[in-house]
């Protein structure tokens, strides 16, 4: 009768794990995914809902690694530590269409996640680093003060940014990370598509849904 | 049988971490932001009432992150237990039956028809997945349940949900 661990196996035969993916990593993955697309393509750089959509995206990425270091197994960095090798092999093995199962992250999934977090905490250490270290509270308090004509912050502020080459620096930085960010995504989707074709199952509702009752 | 209460039971937890993590996430936004307004803060003035305030609440704020992902984790693994008894649960309540089936001296292809019927086909779906003749379906199914001494399938299946709500299995089942 019904085996004590429950696996589905699909028409090809193949055994899924049931178990992917628990909700607070699904929900950092579409909200950072969100608060990405929203401020490459949406939003204007610098201005305000950018800033505060960074900052809501900070908030995801650090829960999400919070959960790295206490959450379910599967969301655990001792689960999927970073390991270029085995990502290397992993997708060769991909190329040739023959993969293995994982029960969480495969190595070049893993590999993909590090490189994403990484970029996204230049990106955010960046764009925090442009805003002179504010919260979006704090600058929208600057922004009412200014429009009551308190133009003394705008001097504060000017004396601060006396050092243009490294302003210029960072923000050089800010615009490499948002294109390395980009082109991250893509390569991400691209693996998703190739990882689904050679599993024979759809790896992106997992992602959405959770795993099936 | 059990799956029902099983599944309200997941069903509860499902939503209780539902409701954690969406609380978690709300939570992390307040932290992320409230420890962005310490820093301003402490480089404005550092040793007034209001930072060493904001700090406080903050450091509480960012505790209570930590806390809550620790009991989501929790409630998440419960939830997973669940599931694994629930199957578990299901493959014993099979052996309790096959045992008893065994008891009841049933050969194996009345075995067969009992966990069939017991699974809720009627006589043309077992004699259709037996690729046997209806007749010999309900000849089967008259045998087991004169052997079982119970006066239908109704009271042949009640006769295992009986032990599933708590009571256990009669001592003389004849």
């Amino acid at each position: 009768m019904a085996a004590p661990f429950r696996t589905q196996a699909d028409e090809a035969g193949a055994i899924q794990p049931v178990r992917l993916w628990d909700p607070v990593i699904r929900l950092t993955h579409w909200g950072i995914a969100l608060m990405v697309l929203a401020n490459a393509v949406l939003t204007e750089g610098g201005s305000r809902i950018h800033v505060w959509a960074g900052w809501a995206g900070l908030a995801l990425l650090l829960l999400r690694l919070v959960w790295g270091l206490v959450g379910t197994a599967e969301a655990r960095f001792s689960a999927f530590p970073p390991n270029p090798a085995a990502a290397l092999r992993h997708l060769v093995r991909l190329a040739r269409g023959r993969v293995e199962e994982y029960p969480g992250h495969n190595p070049a999934g893993a590999a993909m996640a590090y490189a994403l977090w990484a970029t996204l905490a230049v990106l955010m250490a960046s764009g925090i680093w442009m805003t002179g270290g504010k919260s979006p509270m704090q600058l929208d308090a600057q922004r009412a003060a200014v429009a009551a004509g308190d133009w003394s912050v705008m001097v504060a502020e000017d004396r601060r940014d006396d050092d243009k080459a490294l302003g210029d620096a960072v923000e050089e930085v800010h615009e490499v990370a948002g294109n390395l960010i980009l082109f991250l995504v893509l390569l991400h989707l691209v693996g998703v598509v190739a990882e689904s074709r050679a599993l024979r199952r759809n790896l992106v509702l997992p992602m959405l849904f959770g795993p099936r009752e | 049988m059990t799956e029902p209460v099983a599944k309200a039971k997941t069903g509860v937890t499902r939503r209780l971490s539902n409701a954690l993590v969406a609380f978690l996430v709300v939570q992390s936004l307040a932290a992320v932001f409230f420890v962005g307004d310490v820093i301003g803060d402490l480089i404005a003035d550092p040793g007034s009432t209001h930072f060493i305030t904001e700090a406080l609440v903050t450091l509480v704020l960012v505790m209570g992150v930590v806390f809550g992902a620790v009991a989501l984790r929790r409630t998440v693994e419960q939830m997973q237990a669940q599931q694994t008894a629930l199957a578990v649960a299901s493959g014993a309540l099979a052996e309790v039956i096959g045992a008893q089936f065994a008891a009841w001296g049933l050969p194996p292809a009345e075995r067969d028809v009992g966990f069939l019927a017991l699974k809720g086909l009627d006589v043309a779906g077992i004699a259709a997945l037996r690729e046997a003749a209806q007749g010999t379906v309900r000849a089967q199914l008259t045998r087991i349940y004169a052997k079982a001494g119970v006066s239908g399938r109704a009271q042949f299946a009640a006769f295992f949900v009986e032990d599933l709500l708590g009571q256990g299995l009669p001592v003389d089942p004849a």
